[in-house]
């Protein structure tokens, strides 16, 4: 039963790494996809493009800074406590990600229409991107209990 | 429901719908419009096809009866499985039901038997021959408009009236659809809306009318009709 729960401890440990990862790869594929239609339809702004194509790598940053906080000693006493803030900050992590993509790809699209609106089409990804730093400081913090 | 992300690059690729409208050159050829569809999966380009050939009136002949068109329309439901691009397809059946119904009675025509083309309407419209608006002024509220353009003897006014009623309905789907299969082909029908819109344009048609009836009158100033050399 100790090796299950430390197993799950493990887990915990590396999950908003892989996860924020998997949501970064997501996002920004997502987004990158758009900023390569628009492209091919616009005649200059690539660069602006490309760059709102990448706001969803932060997803992973956050992933890993979460990773090396949470990274100690798994016993069956911490385990739990490993496992639940890793696992439920990846997920949100990955979702975050993943729909800032799909509203930075929207930005784009409208964008490449009408640029006098690119800071204000990019408001809603960074809403997104402030419920991923919600899910990350909170994360730090709550794992300043676990001990070990 | 398609994969909400099927379409991204294509989608993200073509001029706003918008913007079809309000430019003076088109920003958009039907040849590049179809190169750019050749992303699609031969499935959806499938189902696409289905749903213009339904849809264009050019791919209709004079001589279509109402039961082949009715057949097409059934024929096209089944082998389109995206709930919003059949709620689109009978929508439209709808409206054309309902226009098909105004000018039979202004010809004179006698009331429809128990059903009358296809649709919500098609039973409806029958039963409530005498009323101006066949009582669909609710669920069809520019009917009474298309009545007194038709009244008035105004196809182009009526023409008009109609593409933006059909736009309108397919915007109001476009906003539930951002990349996905849907989105494309809705974009595709708008593109269509577009291209008739554009044909209907009355100052472009004058100046085409002008410009063949030139070249009609220079060809027949070379005709020889006397056999003598001019």
């Amino acid at each position: 039963m100790n090796e299950l729960v430390v197993t799950l401890g493990w887990l915990g440990i590396y999950a908003p790494m892989a996860l924020g990862a998997s949501a970064s790869a997501i996002g920004c594929a997502i987004a990158g996809q758009a900023s390569i239609g628009a492209m091919t339809e616009t005649e200059g702004g690539y660069g602006r493009f490309v760059g709102v194509s990448a706001f969803p790598s932060t997803m992973v940053i956050y992933g890993i800074v979460i990773m090396f906080t949470l990274n100690r000693e798994v016993t069956p006493e911490n385990a739990g406590g490993l496992f639940g803030i890793g696992i439920l900050s990846g997920i949100a992590l990955m979702y975050c990600g993943i729909w800032q993509g799909r509203a930075c790809a929207a930005a784009i699209n409208a964008t490449k229409e009408k640029p006098e609106i690119f800071g204000l089409a990019l408001a809603p990804a960074a809403i997104i991107e402030g419920f991923g730093v919600f899910a990350f400081v909170f994360a730090l913090v709550i794992s300043a209990g676990i001990s070990g | 429901m398609s994969d909400p992300d099927a379409y991204i690059a294509l989608i993200s690729s073509l001029p706003g719908s918008e913007r079809l409208f309000v430019a003076k050159q088109p920003p958009l050829s039907r040849l590049r419009l179809d190169r750019r569809l050749t992303a699609l999966t031969p499935e959806d380009a499938h189902v696409l096809k289905v749903l213009e050939h339904a849809l264009n009136w050019s791919d209709y002949g004079m001589d279509v009866t109402d039961a082949q068109a009715i057949h097409r329309c059934k024929q096209a439901l089944g082998d389109i499985p995206q709930p919003t691009l059949r709620k689109l397809l009978m929508e439209r059946m709808d409206l054309r039901t309902a226009v098909a119904a105004l000018r039979l009675r202004k010809r004179g025509g006698n009331p429809p038997a128990a059903s009358y083309g296809i649709g919500r309407g098609s039973r409806h419209i029958p039963a409530n021959w005498t009323d101006p608006g066949f009582r669909l002024k609710g669920a069809m509220p520019w009917i009474k408009e298309a009545q007194q353009l038709l009244g008035a003897d105004d196809p182009l006014g009526l023409e008009r009236l109609l593409l933006s009623v059909s736009h309108k309905q397919l915007k109001r789907h476009a906003a539930r659809h951002l990349f996905d299969f849907e989105a494309v082909a809705i974009y595709v029908l708008i593109w269509n809306i577009f291209d008739r819109w554009a044909q209907s344009n009355a100052q472009d048609a004058a100046t085409r009318f002008e410009h063949l009836a030139q070249q009609a009158m220079s060809g027949a100033a070379a005709i020889d009709f006397d056999g003598a050399s001019t």
